[in-house]
């Protein structure tokens, strides 16, 4: 299991008379992940029944590219929302570190690992600029990122002049059409890789253990010699790379670095950029993360969009469905809450 | 306490907007004729109303991400009403802020019934409303706006003033006169400014928070009603681009971000300075993309102000209780 709670070990120690003992794998069963993969499966099934098209080769392969660039936005949240913040910046700074990926390879003629790296580097800059903006001002990071995120997108556009970027290395737009055993695209892969490297990194590593304390109880971390700001910067940076990596996922598969990638000042990335991680059961609040739920989350939205549009319920509702799913998904998140609460389950 | 004229909260952005017409028309004589005058006013209108829908939401101490789902729900469901069932404007119009007033009241519900941050109830609400948007013109703007609507859009009762002025001056002294001199406007505040007091107090907390989320939503719709006039047709993107802009203008007007404390004649200013900073930059032939930047750089800028107002008084107060 993946889910990582800062206080887990203490709360069963703290009620163990009423509550039932419960095995690792009943406790498992209680979890969000358990829910999403039921999820997963119930509407797979139903998807298959309605069209039997849904698991053919191609469907399936489309469904793992995009879900790959679905998760790496989420994952590019969530690891500012452990922190208890906010990242409105994440299509802005995606965008921006795709697109200077983009100058780098056709203006610059650089060869395609380094241009990666630039664009990677620009991201992380750009995201570590907010990290210290929000730490130095001590404000909260929603309103930060939401200027920051209207700068950085207004400097790309003026930059670039709205321009795409064609040219871009035939590795790169190889590496977005190679299949894998005929359906496994290699991007899905990457994004699972990154998903341990951050799952590794928040169970094992003590960097993530402190980031963690730090976004459950700032203070408490403060008083226990975290330096709390480093690990807002450190979340906002590596929030910024991994927004970087979906941008160049993208470019990746469409053949092109466009500004419009994310609409109007990246805002087309939010929904899919909260909705991994609060499906997964990463609290908003901080201090909890769910690796596993996360790529769960992004691929049970993923699916469903593609299966609804395959079911063809109108593609311009699809929005709407979306929408209410998040509605939903914290709905039901709070009911599940309330019950294991009310039998004193956790 | 009776506050001095420069310490008032709308003091300082008035003081910034009056500098900046003044150097703006030295600078710029064609800046102060009547057309520009109207193209300024005409687009001040729309966007008050903008941050104002944002502004209530600000004085409860939430955040409001489906003000402009809202504003173009309404705008399209306006244009639509009239093109395809043929009915008479005023009617659409009443409609339409009806459905503003509803989605409102479904985002209060949600907010202040379940517990769940402002945050993410709007963002879902927001792709909700989007998606009824989307789902009803399938992106195709409805082009049969009547001739009235048209007139109203664009023309002028006096002078250079348009009459889409009218909407705005009323709500904002409508706004003025709710939130500073009855109760229940008092009561928004009283809930912004210290949520768990103002309960003890006996405010009914979800009931405010319901009430701010539907005054939200029929603002935001009345913005978007306007809009369509000011086209003259109702596009499916109106209110894509309203989200810096309304949480920009609140804040440079002097809105604490926590809450309790709002400046209806701040956010007018809020709103001025952008539109003249927008117009320089047409002006002085400077690129528009820039918008983004200078408002994103405004934003910072008020916030940093604000907050160190905020630490000034604290240790103001501070000093005067010892």
């Amino acid at each position: 299991m993946s889910g990582i709670e800062i206080d887990s070990a203490a709360v069963p120690e703290a009620a163990p008379k009423q509550g039932r003992q419960l095995g690792p794998l009943q406790r498992f069963m209680l979890s969000n992940e358990f829910g999403l993969i039921v999820l997963i499966v119930v509407f797979a099934v139903v998807f298959w029944t309605v069209s039997p098209m849904f698991l053919s080769k191609f469907s399936l392969y489309a469904l793992g590219r995009t879900s790959a660039v679905n998760i790496m936005i989420g994952f590019s949240m969530m690891v500012v929302i452990v922190t208890g913040g906010l990242n409105l910046a994440v299509g802005a700074i995606g965008v921006c570190a795709a697109m200077a990926c983009g100058w780098l390879m056709q203006a610059a003629g650089m060869n395609w690992v380094f241009a990666t790296l630039g664009g990677l580097a620009v991201g992380g800059l750009l995201g570590a600029v907010n990290g210290v903006v929000i730490v130095r001002s001590g404000l909260h990071s929603f309103v930060i990122t939401l200027a920051t995120m209207s700068i950085m997108f207004g400097m790309m556009i003026f930059l670039t002049q709205a321009e795409s970027y064609r040219e871009i290395s035939p590795v790169f737009t190889g590496f977005g059409r190679m299949k894998l055993w005929g359906v496994v695209p290699p991007m899905l892969l990457m994004t699972i890789v990154v998903g341990v490297l951050l799952w590794v990194l928040f169970t094992f590593g003590s960097l993530g253990r402190q980031i963690l304390a730090a976004g459950a109880n700032p203070a408490a971390a403060e008083l226990s010699g975290i330096n709390v700001g480093n690990m807002v910067i450190w979340c906002h940076a590596l929030s910024g790379m991994l927004a970087g990596i979906a941008g160049f996922m993208l470019v990746s598969r469409t053949g092109a670095a466009i500004p419009s990638m994310a609409g109007q000042l990246g805002q087309d990335w939010l929904l899919p950029a909260f909705l991994a991680p609060v499906l997964g059961g990463t609290l908003l609040t901080g201090g909890r993360v769910s690796v596993l739920g996360t790529l769960l989350g992004g691929f049970l939205v993923t699916m469903l969009t593609g299966g609804l549009l395959l079911m063809q319920v109108g593609a311009f509702w699809i929005q709407t469905y979306l929408g209410l799913l998040l509605l939903l998904a914290v709905l039901l998140d709070l009911a599940r809450r309330s019950y294991l609460a009310r039998n004193k389950l956790v | 306490m009776k506050r001095e004229l420069w310490n008032q909260d709308w003091f300082g952005p008035f003081a910034v907007t009056v500098l900046a017409i003044v150097i703006v028309g030295a600078l710029k004589p064609s800046f102060l004729s009547p057309f520009n005058i109207q193209i300024l006013l005409l687009a001040i209108s729309v966007n008050a109303l903008v941050a104002f829908s944002q502004m209530v939401i600000i004085a409860i101490g939430q955040m409001n991400l489906s003000v402009g789902a809202i504003g173009g729900l309404a705008a399209i469901s306006f244009a639509g009403m009239m093109e395809v069932w043929g009915l008479p404007w005023p009617v659409a119009a009443v409609l339409s802020l009806g459905i503003g007033l509803l989605a409102g009241l479904t985002n209060g519900l949600l907010c202040a019934y379940t517990g769940i941050s402002a945050f993410v109830i709007t963002l879902a609400t927001l792709s909700v409303f989007k998606g009824f948007n989307l789902g009803i013109t399938e992106a195709q703007p409805f082009y049969d706006v009547p001739e009235m609507v048209k007139w109203l859009g664009n023309a002028t009762v006096l002078g250079p003033i348009p009459w889409l002025v009218l909407p705005f001056a009323v709500s904002a002294v409508a706004l003025w006169y709710l939130l500073f001199r009855l109760p229940l406007g008092r009561s928004v505040l009283a809930v912004g400014g210290n949520t768990h007091a103002a309960e003890l107090s006996g405010i009914s907390v979800p009931r405010i928070v319901v009430f701010a989320h539907s005054v939200s939503g029929l603002l935001a719709a009345m913005a978007g009603i306007m809009l369509v006039a000011r086209l003259q047709l109702g596009q499916p993107s109106i209110g894509d681009d309203w989200l810096i802009l309304s949480f920009a203008a609140p804040i440079i007007g002097g809105a604490v971000l926590t809450g309790g404390r709002v400046s209806v004649g701040g956010t007018c200013c809020g709103v001025a300075i952008v539109a003249i900073i927008t117009q320089v930059l047409v002006l002085f032939n400077i690129d528009p993309f820039l918008v983004q930047v200078v408002l994103g750089g405004l934003i910072l800028w008020a916030v940093g102000v604000n907050r160190i107002r905020e630490v000034r008084g604290q240790r103001k107060a501070a000093a005067a209780g010892i």
